[in-house]
């Protein structure tokens, strides 16, 4: 899987560079515009990370180009501009997703993955992990084989969690996709953080392999370590 | 036309767009003074006329060889001497000369008769003699001992004209000076009009953003330039405040800015003085990104707060159960509430509903129950009410167990970045900017929120909405 990333902050670009290359992705940067062109008329990515705001050519300009030649390669917008309208003109302009600066790592890594996912995933009704069983369909979850008393809150951020197991999950992405809050400013960090010390109560503390750690400075995560 | 304000230039162009004004109307006003002199000199001229030949019909006589002639004695007599300048001509009905008299030189007067000239009353025309003299003319029938005869009687116009253009020059003489005198003293008047204006506008230039205390002087408070100054300095005024506050919020924006960045900062050195393990690496970097965090946080309210200044935040109205909110909320931060042992308790009338932004309105109940929770003490009850205030309004408060508010800064604590307790409220992750989000969410709804103290020793926060809220109130 091949990504380009098209960002004029070498310093930003090149932790991308590194962030995706250690998750296994092959990924290139074009500091400018022209560049990206240009690299497009020799190779074809399958995912391109596109700054909006290039300093010689906005970001949105290159994208139009890059749709009008027929690239149906799918772009992920990096922007610090988050009202609506911005929004509304990144996907006109042909974009298949946006992400606002300053994002979680995380989150990038799970947009990308979405947007690489051909194919959408089964829905899955059963999810494992270690001794850890989850029952979507009928909402249950047990850990070596004792069901755990969990609230609905608590079920969904296991689901969540249980779907992205192995990957750290940021708190951005727990409160806009378990507490559904769409608003950035608001802050459930709080909320957050109590609420995972409760799930680790019930689904950890009674067992000697622990599950969900947490990541200091990132989020959360749950896997066998 | 551009209108420039130095104040000369108004000045010249109102003096003369006056004088242009002036000058035209007061020839048309000579004008017509001119005809309707000429006018009446002309009436008195046939009037004269009529008269004479009611007095020469008198001094007539036959002659014995069948003409006619005048007692010229008559003459003599200095009160008529002014009727020298008469022209006169009598003729027979067929148009026999039968007399005509020596002013005439010979000349015809008017030729032959008409059909019933002069019959029943006085025949009046204005004519031109063969010799070219204009002359007005008069004739009227007249029986002389039982024969009838036509008297014709004329004045020559050259003098009335020469009268009448005397006095048209006369006034067109006077005119220019009449003009000049209008003119200066419009230009004075003028002047002292505008001296206000060029001194608001002398002061106006000095005033700058960095100088917006400056105020333009008010001269005359009930007058049309006093009221324009009062205006403006109405204006000055919001501006300087929003100004102010502008730069309040600027300079307390970058000092919050710079915790973080300052803990940054002293972490990344710190950590790069000597050589630690990598899981001390590890550690600084999460407690790097945790400042980071904040920051970002920060960022995004600060955001908010702009967009909500510029009115860039378009409002999603519906209409919904304010308790279904506040159950809503408590759903979200009442695990906090669960960690410290607290209750909260909601009553009211599930039925009060409004018209708002859901999810802005929801920020400001939000970050309200957030805060109650945050400063009641543990295994404290909170309570959440909606009610009806009045008719119009609907009130949700929010009663904590808190330590209270000092009344003094009661009115500071919806101020952008204020804290009642420094040090203490950032530790809790607060960006001092919750509260005037939330004053922000309710104001933009036509809402009040505010504080009170609370029965229990806490404070008691309350949002207040009308109820039927139109959306025409509405940004």
């Amino acid at each position: 899987m091949q990504i380009l990333i098209v960002e004029d902050e070498s310093k930003l670009a090149c932790a991308l560079q590194q962030g995706l290359e250690e998750e296994g992705y092959s990924a290139a940067v074009a500091l400018s515009g022209e560049e990206a062109l240009q690299w497009f008329e020799r190779n074809t990515p399958d995912l391109v990370l596109l700054d909006v705001m290039l300093s010689k050519r906005n970001g949105l300009s290159v994208l139009r180009e890059f749709r009008r030649d027929g690239f149906q390669t799918p772009v992920l917008l990096l922007t610090a501009l988050d009202s609506v309208e911005d929004r509304v003109l990144g996907l006109d302009a042909g974009a298949d997703d946006y992400l606002v600066k300053p994002f979680a790592f995380p989150e990038l890594l799970a947009r990308v993955r979405a947007l690489l996912r051909r194919t959408a995933t089964t829905p899955q009704s059963v999810l494992e992990l270690a001794d850890l069983h989850m029952n979507l369909a009928g909402r249950t979850a047990s850990r070596a084989g004792t069901a755990l008393e969990l609230t609905s809150r608590e079920f969904d951020l296991l689901e969540y969690l249980m779907l992205n197991r192995g990957r750290v999950v940021s708190r951005e992405m727990l409160t806009r996709d378990v507490w559904k809050e769409t608003s950035r400013y608001t802050s459930l960090d709080n909320v957050i953080d109590v609420q995972v010390a409760r799930l680790r109560r019930k689904i950890d503390d009674p067992y000697d392999l622990k599950l969900l750690h947490t990541v200091r400075g990132i989020g959360f995560v749950l896997r066998e370590e | 036309m551009r209108l420039s304000f130095r104040s000369g230039n108004l000045r010249l162009r109102l003096t003369l767009w006056y004088g242009l004004a002036f000058s035209i109307l007061l020839l048309l006003h000579i004008g017509v003074a001119t005809y309707v002199h000429y006018r009446q000199l002309i009436a008195q001229a046939y009037h004269a006329a009529n008269e004479e030949t009611e007095t020469v019909e008198g001094l007539m006589y036959q002659t014995p060889d069948g003409r006619v002639s005048l007692n010229e004695d008559y003459f003599n007599h200095p009160e008529v001497r002014f009727r020298l300048d008469r022209l006169f001509e009598v003729l027979a009905p067929d148009g026999t000369i039968l007399y005509r008299n020596s002013k005439l030189n010979g000349t015809e007067l008017g030729g032959k008769p008409f059909h019933n000239e002069g019959m029943g009353s006085y025949n009046e025309r204005a004519l031109k003699l063969s010799d070219g003299r204009n002359v007005l003319l008069v004739s009227h029938f007249h029986l002389l001992n039982g024969r009838p005869l036509i008297l014709r009687l004329a004045f020559d116009q050259a003098p009335l004209l020469a009268n009448v253009m005397r006095f048209f020059s006369v006034l067109l003489l006077l005119a220019p000076i009449t003009v000049m005198v209008a003119v200066a003293v419009v230009y004075r008047v003028t002047s002292g009009a505008l001296s206000p204006l060029s001194n608001m506008v002398r002061r106006a230039e000095r005033i700058t953003a960095e100088r917006l205390s400056e105020r333009l002087p008010v001269h005359d408070a009930s007058d049309d330039l006093g009221n324009a100054a009062r205006v403006f300095n109405g204006l000055l005024q919001r501006l300087e405040d929003s100004f102010s506050q502008l730069k309040r919020f600027t300079s307390d924006a970058s000092h919050e800015l710079r915790t973080p960045l300052a803990s940054m900062r002293s972490i990344g050195e710190v950590s790069l003085q000597k050589n630690h393990s990598s899981e001390a690496y590890r550690e600084v970097i999460a407690s790097m990104l945790e400042e980071v965090r904040r920051l970002t946080h920060l960022v995004d309210s600060l955001l908010v707060i702009s967009r909500a200044d510029s009115g860039q935040i378009a409002l999603r109205l519906s209409e919904f159960s304010c308790m279904d909110l506040v159950q809503e909320v408590v759903g979200v931060v009442g695990i906090l509430a669960e960690d410290k042992h607290q209750t909260i308790r909601m009553t009211g009338n599930a039925g009060i509903e409004v018209r708002a932004d859901r999810g802005i309105l929801r920020q400001a109940i939000l970050n309200l129950v957030d805060n109650a929770i945050k400063y009641s003490a543990d295994d404290s009850e909170i309570l959440v009410e909606v009610r009806k205030a009045s008719e119009e309004l609907t009130e949700i408060s929010i009663v904590d167990c808190g330590p209270g508010i000092p009344v003094d800064e009661q009115s500071r604590i919806f101020d952008r970045f204020y804290r009642t307790d420094q040090g203490r409220s950032r530790e809790q992750g607060g960006t001092g900017l919750g509260l005037s989000i939330a004053k922000w969410a309710v104001e933009v709804h036509s809402g009040t929120i505010g504080v009170r103290p609370g029965d229990g020793g806490g404070s008691c926060f309350f949002v207040r909405l009308p109820l039927n809220s139109s959306t025409s109130q509405l940004r």
